[in-house]
């Protein structure tokens, strides 16, 4: 197959001392502020290249020590919490760019399970390590801020008293919306997560969620290949979303 | 689609070699014994995860025939003794027992097909009973558009069976028939009556049945272009929705039954392409549609209008309208297709009695696709459906540079675009009315497994393409 690589799945280039992987989730604050070198360098000495986890491995469970926050180089991640009664919740997925551990913070030890959904590669950060720098570095400050916020904002999403369809279009739009935001295509993407976690994530039944992927492919809104989505109307898509996803 | 075929002998001549049929890429002598129940077990658990999975397909294998016909390539079992039916039948039910729990309860069956052999050796109420079971494991679809179909011996059907098969809920039948020229009957030892077929035919017709298909072979021994133009004019008058005209593939050495065929009496190349040009002819002048490879339809037909709307698929039942679903085989030898994966069972008897009854899932061998198989098994499923390739729709779909890609796919099409077989029309491969009968040779192109062609072996694995 040589050099040639079928499917969609993102991989990201491995950066050097002065550039970071074009899927960092850092290097956009870092070309915003236009740090110097010596800055630069010293935040991507904070980073280790950790992965591959497989498929099912766990990249930190609930309870474990807080150490380190990650940002996904390749693969999805999701995130869980299990219940009383064993029942698992699905709190989100992370793609590629995208930090986790990040609700972590304030405590002491991890809130959550993180588990590869297939092949993952993670750039890991040293918390105390990036704290420390963030206050010499007020840009950095900024995006760590950003990068909560944007978390929390995540988890409020389907607290709301939406349609199956509704949270369906969603959860699709801000799939694409999170791939465009890295570089890839914002209508033709892979779902790495099962329906089983769609419908937990979504609290919709497993049934539902085909159903309404079902009834989003005869109105034309998309096109589902095993787990190859293509966004066919994303216009239309958008509209149905708009309620949950407000912008 | 260019539904116009050309005939050119020295073409073909030139052009001919053995190659696979392609109901599935990679062909199944790439199956490997590596692949195991867990590798099967994992595949079904993920077909069961994809956003909307699948429907299923049901293949059920009924191995046993009352008779040999010698051309038969089949996996088939010849007795006469009809008690060997309710044990198998039973085995089966206990298969799809241990079966249909790995999938979800909303995977609903489209489609259902009963081969063999002769799935009429067992009789009504055994088959019957089997397709109640069936449907108590999984869930039958109850949409008009599901297929529910079945093949048959025209010998071996009696009175009452057609009408019973209707209230089983059969709606498609399939009827060797070969050839009704006396000769050609004698020599492949299958004697069978205008009149017995042309009756079971009539009876589809009058309990329901949405489509009846009819087998035909050109090739076979002491075959005459009149004889079987005889026989194509008998057929062409009952006017089955279906006629599929296979080529008489001789292989002695891989099929036993094959040696009672004298290869004397076999026609030549040359007899060989007028017998599948008469055939072409006469069912095209009777008003149907060249569906592709060995089938014709009417123009009103399922296979008929998904052709003309693109959407015809091609699974190991042959050309379909519901590939796009997971295909279950049971019973010996059958073979199932589960998300990017083949498996098949234990051809021979024994070994499948005895796993389904140590309750174990009686696959043999089978191959998980690579990124490589699952672009190349599309390039030629487009090929052979189509009669195309859509190099745009590939680079799409795979995001690959075809060209760069297919480089060495695309030297070795370079002999047949040269012979006229294909042209290149923008981002499109088409097969010409020269290459329409040899998709099958185009399709080789494109076979990682093909690429290095062991010249000396001596036993062919394939069938040639005409």
């Amino acid at each position: 197959m040589g050099s040639q690589r079928a499917g969609s799945s993102p991989i990201a280039d491995d950066g050097d001392a002065f550039r970071f992987c074009s899927t960092c989730a850092f290097s956009a604050s870092c070309l915003a502020h236009g740090f110097d070198k010596t800055k630069l360098e010293e935040l991507h000495l904070l980073v280790a290249h950790v992965g591959p986890y497989e498929e099912g491995d766990h990249i930190f469970r609930e309870g474990d020590p807080f150490e380190a926050i990650a940002a996904v180089r390749t693969g999805t991640v999701k995130t869980y919490v299990t219940d009383s009664e064993g029942r698992e919740q699905v709190l989100g997925f992370f793609l590629p760019g995208e930090v986790i551990g990040l609700n972590a913070i304030s405590q002491a030890r991890y809130p959550c399970n993180a588990v590869a959904l297939d092949s993952v590669m993670l750039c890991r950060f040293s918390f105390p390590n990036i704290a420390a720098l963030a206050t010499r570095v007020p840009g950095l400050q900024q995006h760590l801020f950003r990068l909560l916020s944007e978390d929390i904002g995540k988890a409020a999403l389907l607290a709301g008293n939406f349609t199956a369809d509704e949270r369906m279009a969603a959860f699709v739009v801000s799939m694409s919306r999170r791939h465009a935001a890295r570089g890839f295509s914002a209508t033709r993407f892979r779902l790495s997560m099962t329906r089983t976690d769609i419908a937990n994530y979504l609290r919709l039944a497993s049934e539902s969620v085909s159903r309404g992927f079902s009834r989003l492919q005869d109105s034309g809104l998309l096109h589902v290949d095993r787990r190859e989505i293509e966004i066919t109307d994303p216009v239309k898509l958008e509209a149905l979303a708009r309620n949950i996803l407000r912008e | 689609m260019n539904n116009r075929l050309e005939f050119d002998l020295n073409l073909l001549r030139r052009c001919d070699r053995p190659g696979p049929r392609y109901t599935s890429y990679p062909s199944a002598p790439q199956f490997s014994t590596r692949f195991t129940d867990a590798d099967f077990r994992r595949q079904v658990a993920r077909s069961n995860q994809e956003p909307i999975p699948r429907d299923l397909s049901l293949y059920v294998h009924v191995p046993f025939c009352f008779s040999p016909c010698f051309y038969c390539g089949c996996n088939r079992i010849i007795t006469r003794d009809v008690s060997r039916g309710a044990p198998y039948a039973e085995r089966l039910v206990r298969e799809a027992e241990m079966v249909a729990p790995l999938f979800d309860r909303d995977r609903d069956v489209v489609q259902l097909h009963f081969g063999g052999g002769t799935p009429n050796f067992l009789n009504a109420p055994a088959l019957a009973d089997l397709v109640d079971s069936l449907g108590r494991f999984f869930h039958f679809s109850n949409a008009r558009t599901r297929d529910f179909s079945i093949e048959l011996d025209p010998r071996s059907v009696r009175d009452g069976d057609i009408a019973a098969y209707a209230a089983m809920g059969f709606n498609r039948a399939s009827f060797g028939v070969q050839d009704f020229d006396r000769a050609v009957q004698l020599a492949i030892n299958r004697e069978q009556s205008i009149e017995e077929t042309l009756s079971a035919i009539d009876a589809c017709r009058t309990s329901g049945f949405r489509s009846v298909n009819v087998d035909l072979i050109y090739g076979l021994p002491r075959q005459t272009l009149a004889g079987f133009l005889h026989t194509l004019n008998t057929i062409v008058l009952a006017r089955p929705d279906r006629v599929a005209v296979y080529g008489y593939a001789h292989m002695p050495q891989k099929f036993k039954a094959q040696r009672q065929i004298d290869d004397r009496e076999l026609p030549d190349a040359a007899e060989r392409l007028g017998l599948l040009q008469v055939a072409i002819e006469r069912l095209t002048a009777a008003g149907y549609c060249y569906i592709g490879l060995d089938h014709f339809a009417l123009p009103g037909d399922d296979l008929s209008v998904a052709l003309a709307a693109g959407s015809l698929q091609r699974n190991f039942m042959g050309y379909t309208t519901h590939a796009e679903s997971d295909l279950i085989g049971l019973g010996a030898s059958s073979i199932s297709h589960i998300g990017d994966s083949y498996s098949q069972n234990f051809r021979d008897l024994p070994p499948w009695e005895s796993a389904v009854d140590q309750g174990r899932l009686p696959i043999a061998r089978g191959l998980l696709l690579d990124e490589d198989d699952v672009i190349r098994a599309q390039v030629i499923q487009q090929l052979m459906c189509r009669g195309l390739i859509d190099r745009a729709q590939i680079e799409t779909r795979f995001t690959i540079d075809f060209d760069l890609y297919f480089a060495e796919s695309l030297a070795r099409l370079l002999p047949l675009a040269a012979e006229g077989l294909v042209t290149f029309d923008g981002s499109r491969i088409i097969a010409t009315s020269r290459g329409r009968l040899m998709l099958r040779i185009i399709a080789m192109c494109f076979d990682r497994y093909l690429a290095t062609p062991s010249v000396s072996e001596t036993q062919p694995r394939h069938s040639r393409a005409l």
